[in-house]
């Protein structure tokens, strides 16, 4: 089996590798630099200012755009590498002639996944690993790692989404039999669970926490937290909405008075955020989720391969 | 194996498969002896594909049972698959891969591979080795694929409608080089096609499937020996059906007759006996399985074609 796993999957591993060097290199040399770029800004921080380090990375956008790609690497192993296993096999009828041979369908089915799993796992690894040190530099000056991209490019959750993707693409190439309908079924699927457990289940994950202060712009967060929203309470402790009422012993207050008249007047603040401290419990509850939901895909997939009658 | 088992290369007992739009194959039940070439004959979609695939161990019986070379098909079973070699319709390869690749494929999955059989083969009837078999012609693929079931060295060879898409020369050409690869090895081949004239041309043996049954399967030179054309007074053919199976009758012709096997002793000397071609006896059977659909007592009713 280790000949046919290597003959079907060679260039993959090919593209793959050379994908992967490519990659490293520019993370390393980006990395490298972007790092002298920020300690030395820090150092000066006295002289050069804020407004520099807004700018500090303007330079540098190919590579955090290519960085924001990675998160696709997870749907795209989904769809061209792993759909195709079992579909292109029933597309040609192959699966006639390999399940035929004297290699049983149990053995052609664990060499193949083990290989197929294995190897995009590994390399999602691979890449998270490499984006995650890359990313200290952003994250540092961003003071942040819970949004969108971050979060999903960085530690575990790109491992476990890669898994729950490449199972998916297993799982919907045995049940549907055909290599497109399978490649567009793993692609709509994975997105669509994907945004549902951002929106929907990751804030929740864990109890935000609260805080209150003046009125005016958001209390400051220690740096690494996640705002999740911020209310602005009326003196009644009511929500004020998009149309504030600014009350009118504050109607003539220059715009710069404005928060602290706002305060004395009784209005609040409210930020609703995740700290620091909730990054690690969050990546482990959502990639476990993932490679839940990959467990069953699996478990699907090899026992419609088993049942397959070509 | 036991000595018994090892004179029958495929059993079915009562073998069915029911798809959701009905029994593809049902109750058949045959015995193919060791050694020999047998014809599976069958209109189209009379169940030979699902019963070739059900002896390959590719789709489960939904009744009855199997044996080839003794072991019941079972894809996870490495003793039956390496027994087994089995050609698929339309005859499947890996469109980018070449022949090569594909001796290469058999060689990994098979632990008695022989690779000089297969290389030979080709070799000796041209086929390009490292050329991309999207590029050979319908009679070099199968061809291939046919080298890689044979290098298996199995000792039954399934083979489903491998001739169906080729021209009649390349057609003429893998059977005449099947009937060369038979002659050198311990092989039982069973061949399924609609196109009976080929199966003539090389099988010793015949099995007729109609709507899933196996109404007819015996030696060839033993079903041309008793199957006859009877033509006398219906009084006769009547007192005939009563002793012989009548398998076709045909009383609304110019002249009334009727195909018969023959059970026992010669019949009544009041009916005229005339010898049929193989091809002949299996349209009978066709022919009769068609009437029989609306006229349940063949033999008795005389009414002629049926529909």
């Amino acid at each position: 089996m280790t000949w046919l796993v290597w003959r079907q999957h060679r260039a993959q591993v090919a593209w793959a590798a050379g994908a992967l060097a490519v990659f490293a290199a520019a993370i390393a040399i980006t990395g490298v630099h972007m790092a002298d770029l920020y300690g030395a800004a820090v150092r000066d921080d006295g002289s050069a200012g804020p407004r520099l380090l807004d700018h500090l990375f303007d330079g540098y956008g190919a590579i955090i755009d290519t960085v924001h790609l990675t998160l696709l690497l997870p749907v795209v192993l989904g769809a061209f590498v792993a759909a195709p296993l079992i579909a292109r096999e029933a597309d040609l009828a192959t699966d006639a002639l390999v399940w035929t041979q004297s290699v049983t369908r149990r053995r052609w089915l664990a060499a193949k996944l083990a290989a197929v799993v294995g190897g995009c796992v590994a390399l999602a690894a691979g890449v998270s690993a490499l984006v995650t040190w890359w990313s200290g530099t952003p994250n540092a000056l961003g003071g942040d790692r819970f949004h969108g991209a971050q979060f999903d490019t960085q530690n575990l959750t790109p491992v476990a989404f890669t898994l729950f993707a490449v199972a998916l693409g297993l799982a919907a190439g045995a049940a549907l039999r055909r290599t497109l309908p399978a490649v567009v079924a793993t692609v709509v699927g994975y997105v669509a669970v994907r945004m549902a457990v951002g929106i929907f289940v990751r804030p929740h994950w864990l109890a935000p926490l609260h805080r209150t202060g003046g009125a005016g712009p958001d209390a400051r967060l220690r740096s690494g937290s996640w705002l999740v929203k911020s209310d602005l309470l009326d003196p009644s402790g009511h929500a004020v909405g998009v149309r504030l009422a600014v009350p009118r012993s504050c109607a003539r207050v220059s715009a710069q008075a404005i928060d602290g008249c706002m305060t004395r007047a009784g209005f609040r603040t409210v930020i609703t955020y995740h700290p620091p401290g909730h990054y690690w419990p969050m990546q482990l509850a959502e990639s476990g989720l993932f490679v839940a939901l990959a467990a069953g895909l699996l478990a699907f997939a090899v026992v419609r391969t088993l049942r397959a009658e070509p | 194996m036991t000595a018994a088992d090892a004179t029958v290369a495929i059993e079915a007992d009562g073998l069915g498969k029911r798809y959701r739009r009905g029994w593809a194959v049902e109750d058949c039940s045959f015995r193919l002896p060791a050694g020999r070439v047998c014809g599976l004959v069958g209109a189209n979609g009379a169940g030979k594909s699902t019963l070739i695939r059900m002896l390959a161990g590719l789709a489960r019986p939904t009744a009855g049972r199997a044996a080839v070379d003794g072991r019941a098909p079972d894809g996870n079973d490495p003793e039956f698959l390496r027994s087994v070699g089995y050609l698929a319709q339309d005859v499947p390869l890996y469109p980018r891969w070449t022949a090569r690749a594909h001796l290469a494929l058999g060689a990994a999955l098979n632990p008695a591979w022989d690779q000089d059989l297969a290389r030979d083969r080709l070799d000796l009837l041209g086929i390009p080795l490292d050329q991309r078999v999207e590029q050979l012609s319908g009679g070099m693929r199968a061809q291939v694929a046919l080298a890689v079931a044979i290098g298996k060295r199995p000792r039954v060879l399934l083979l489903d409608e491998p001739v169906a898409a080729l021209d009649p020369l390349a057609r003429r050409e893998f059977l005449a080089s099947l009937a060369v690869l038979m002659a050198g090895h311990d092989l039982t081949v069973l061949l399924s096609s609609h196109l009976l004239p080929d199966l003539e041309r090389i099988c010793d043996h015949l099995v007729v499937l109609v709507e899933g049954r196996a109404v007819l399967a015996d030696d060839v030179d033993e079903i041309i020996r008793t199957h006859k054309l009877v033509r006398g007074p219906e009084s006769a053919r009547r007192a005939l059906a009563r002793r012989h199976r009548v398998v076709d009758d045909d009383s609304a012709g110019p002249v009334a007759s009727a195909v018969v096997r023959l059970q026992g002793p010669e019949p009544d000397p009041a009916c005229e006996l005339h010898d049929l071609s193989l091809e002949d006896i299996v349209l009978a059977y066709l022919a009769g399985a068609r009437a029989a659909r609306t006229v349940p007592d063949l033999a008795l009713a005389g009414a002629g074609e049926g529909r």
